[in-house]
């Protein structure tokens, strides 16, 4: 349309109509319109199109003074309730910077969800200890009415009812072994009161026409996890109260490895008179972990051993006494003695299972686990520093082998079925993808 | 468009009087843009109610915008921001419906309902312009969008603008010099913009 020698575009021209061109270009398009009657054809047409598109007008909206109203509402509700300071200053933030924000946002997520997964997890860790506190205040009363009904000390039981009065100020350690040592003289008592009554049933067996049970024979074991600060101490203090009571380690087993905590696990067995006394001082050496108490009651099992055992003794005395009065065949006098023989072999077993569960009864056990507060020492020796990167690396070499190996796991197990997915998903975005192309490319 | 010898106020002032906490600032600003918002929806939605909805759409959205404003460009580029976003989420969710429930039908378009015998033709012929063309054009012509605005809401070099204007007038001139085939002349626009 515009030969070459034309000293303006047709798109100057457009813009010149527009005005949207430089003063400096305006003039010179204006200069070359009114010189060239070409440029002057091409201006008329660009005019004659705008021109006509004035022809499409649009019906005037008919004012609508509800929605006028209710954005007036709106706009004054809006502005007497701005929003805060800060929250407007967070929208622009987040809208001028998305990455960041979503950076943020996820950092405070994982925050929110780190501190929700750690308050529960102190929850769940702090319901038991509350219950166990419940549990030993609760036994603590029992003992306590155990010893005021017995009336053996009433001394403690003064103090007992003073501490009642200040609770808040009791220390804990104090009111438990005051409590074991209240334990400890009742089971002293309880025990002399049976051996005075058993001595008084035999004194005048008329005075008592029905015969007293006996006292009742109960093997105790108790368990106790201590955590001590000083190790060696607990250590001299524990032969020292198996001395004292007269008890013994039947096993001991001490671990002292180094860059750790040393520990102690021992089975005591202690007279059973001595028994609260030696676990009350026991629990002295450091703080209560956990601590168990059981009594098996075997008296039942002792009687029943004493009269098969008196059975056995009085089988192998006519058994004797048949060997003894009797003449026959060799044979028979064989069978006699084979016979003496195994009842002689039971009675010596029964005999030694007696034997077994009287020192049960009379040495209680005492399973005691010791472990010590861990504290590391600045110049406690460590591999060298050439060893702990060559371990790195051997680790770092594993974890990279175990990473590549695990991802090759997953791709041949779910590899197939994420294919055949992607692909179905793929067709699927590839048939919107179309038809957005196609119907964008009319309506822009 | 911007000021009145009878109320003087800059868009641009109004607006920053509405996000400071006038309200009637909002009501003026109102009062001048609704018209020219409203053929600008006019001339691109085909349903006259729907056209409406969007208009008022469009001051809502500026007055929830209104906190985050700042007269970094002209108001009236800043207003057909939003209204040509506020258009295209229209677009979008009429292309999403069309595609899951198939393309409903053609509203009847603004052409037979209350256009004259000439702009039914320029309708048609602007039908027929490519897209982008078509909406450079428009803006230019109606909405009266410097070269520059309209770059910045096109997200276009300021260039391509002005040669893609140039290239939609003269095939605009074409279309109209033509006689109007008889199968574009069914070709209602716009085409994907029914509500």
């Amino acid at each position: 349309m515009i030969a070459a020698e034309h000293v303006v575009t047709p798109e100057e021209i457009m813009a010149y109509r527009d005005g949207e061109l430089s003063a400096e270009r305006a003039e010179v398009v204006a200069g070359h319109l009114q010189s060239c009657a070409d440029c002057q054809d091409m201006s008329d047409v660009l005019g004659g199109a705008s021109q006509i598109l004035t022809s499409w007008k649009i019906a005037p909206l008919a004012s609508d003074a509800s929605f006028e109203g209710r954005l007036s509402k709106m706009a004054a509700s809006s502005s007497s309730a701005k929003r805060p300071w800060i929250r407007s200053r967070f929208v622009t933030f987040g809208g001028r910077h998305p990455f960041l924000s979503g950076l943020l946002g996820s950092v405070a997520a994982i925050g929110l969800v780190v501190g929700v997964v750690f308050a529960l997890a102190q929850r769940k860790y702090a319901v038991p200890l509350a219950r166990t506190k419940t549990v030993t205040v609760a036994e603590l009363s029992d003992n306590r009415q155990l010893a005021q009904s017995l009336q053996t000390a009433p001394a403690d039981q003064a103090a007992t009812s003073s501490e009642e009065s200040q609770p808040q100020e009791m220390q804990y350690s104090d009111v438990r072994s005051r409590l074991d040592s209240l334990t400890a003289q009742r089971d002293a008592l309880l025990q002399r009161l049976q051996m005075e009554q058993l001595t008084s049933n035999l004194a005048n067996p008329q005075a008592t026409p029905m015969p007293q049970p006996l006292a009742p024979m109960i093997a105790r074991t108790v368990s106790l996890f201590l955590v001590v600060k000083d190790f060696e101490a607990s250590r001299l203090t524990l032969d020292a109260v198996l001395a004292r009571h007269r008890g013994y380690a039947a096993n001991l087993n001490a671990s002292t490895q180094q860059n750790a905590a040393r520990s102690l696990q021992a089975s005591l067995r202690i007279p059973a008179a001595d028994l609260g006394s030696a676990v009350a001082e026991l629990k002295a050496l450091g703080r209560i972990e956990n601590e168990t108490q059981n009594g098996e009651e075997v008296t039942q099992q002792h009687a029943d051993l004493g009269a098969r055992l008196k059975n056995s003794r009085e089988a192998e005395q006519r058994l004797q006494a048949i060997l003894l009065q009797r003449t026959g065949k060799i044979g028979d006098v064989l069978a006699v003695e084979q016979e003496i023989a195994r009842v002689r072999g039971e009675i010596e077993r029964m005999e030694a299972e007696q034997e077994s569960l009287e020192h049960r009864v009379d040495f209680a056990t005492i399973d005691l686990n010791l472990a010590e507060e861990y504290k590391a020492e600045i110049g406690a020796p460590s591999p060298s520093i050439s060893t702990r990167f060559h371990n790195a690396l051997v680790a770092g070499y594993r974890n990279a082998r175990d990473s590549v190996v695990g991802f090759l796991v997953f791709l041949a197990e779910y590899g197939p079925l994420t294919m055949i997915w992607l692909a179905v998903l793929a067709a699927l975005a590839w048939f919107l993808h179309r038809r957005w192309v196609r119907a964008t490319s009319l309506t822009l | 468009m911007n000021e009145t010898p009878t109320n003087p106020a800059s868009d641009e002032k109004l607006m920053l009087a509405f996000a400071q906490g006038s309200p009637e600032a909002l009501t003026e600003l109102f009062r001048r843009y609704q018209q020219p918002i409203h053929g600008f929806f006019r001339r691109r939605v085909t349903d006259p109610a729907r056209a409406e909805e969007l208009m008022q759409e469009t001051f809502l959205a500026l007055l929830r915008a209104a906190n985050r404003y700042e007269p970094r460009a002209l108001f009236r580029t800043y207003l057909y921001a939003i209204a040509l976003k506020i258009l295209r989420a229209q677009r979008r969710k009429a292309i999403f419906r069309a595609a899951f429930f198939g393309r409903p039908e053609a509203a009847s378009g603004p052409a037979k309902q209350d256009g004259t015998e000439t702009s039914v033709w320029v309708r048609r012929a602007i039908a027929q312009l490519e897209a982008t063309d078509r909406e450079i054009l428009l803006l230019r012509e109606f909405e009266q969008l410097s070269y520059a605005e309209i770059a910045d809401l096109l997200h276009l070099p300021i260039n391509t603008v002005r040669s893609r204007l140039f290239r939609a007038r003269a095939a605009l001139r074409q279309l109209l010099e033509a006689p109007v085939p008889q199968h574009a002349s069914e070709k209602i626009f716009p085409v994907g913009a029914s509500s």
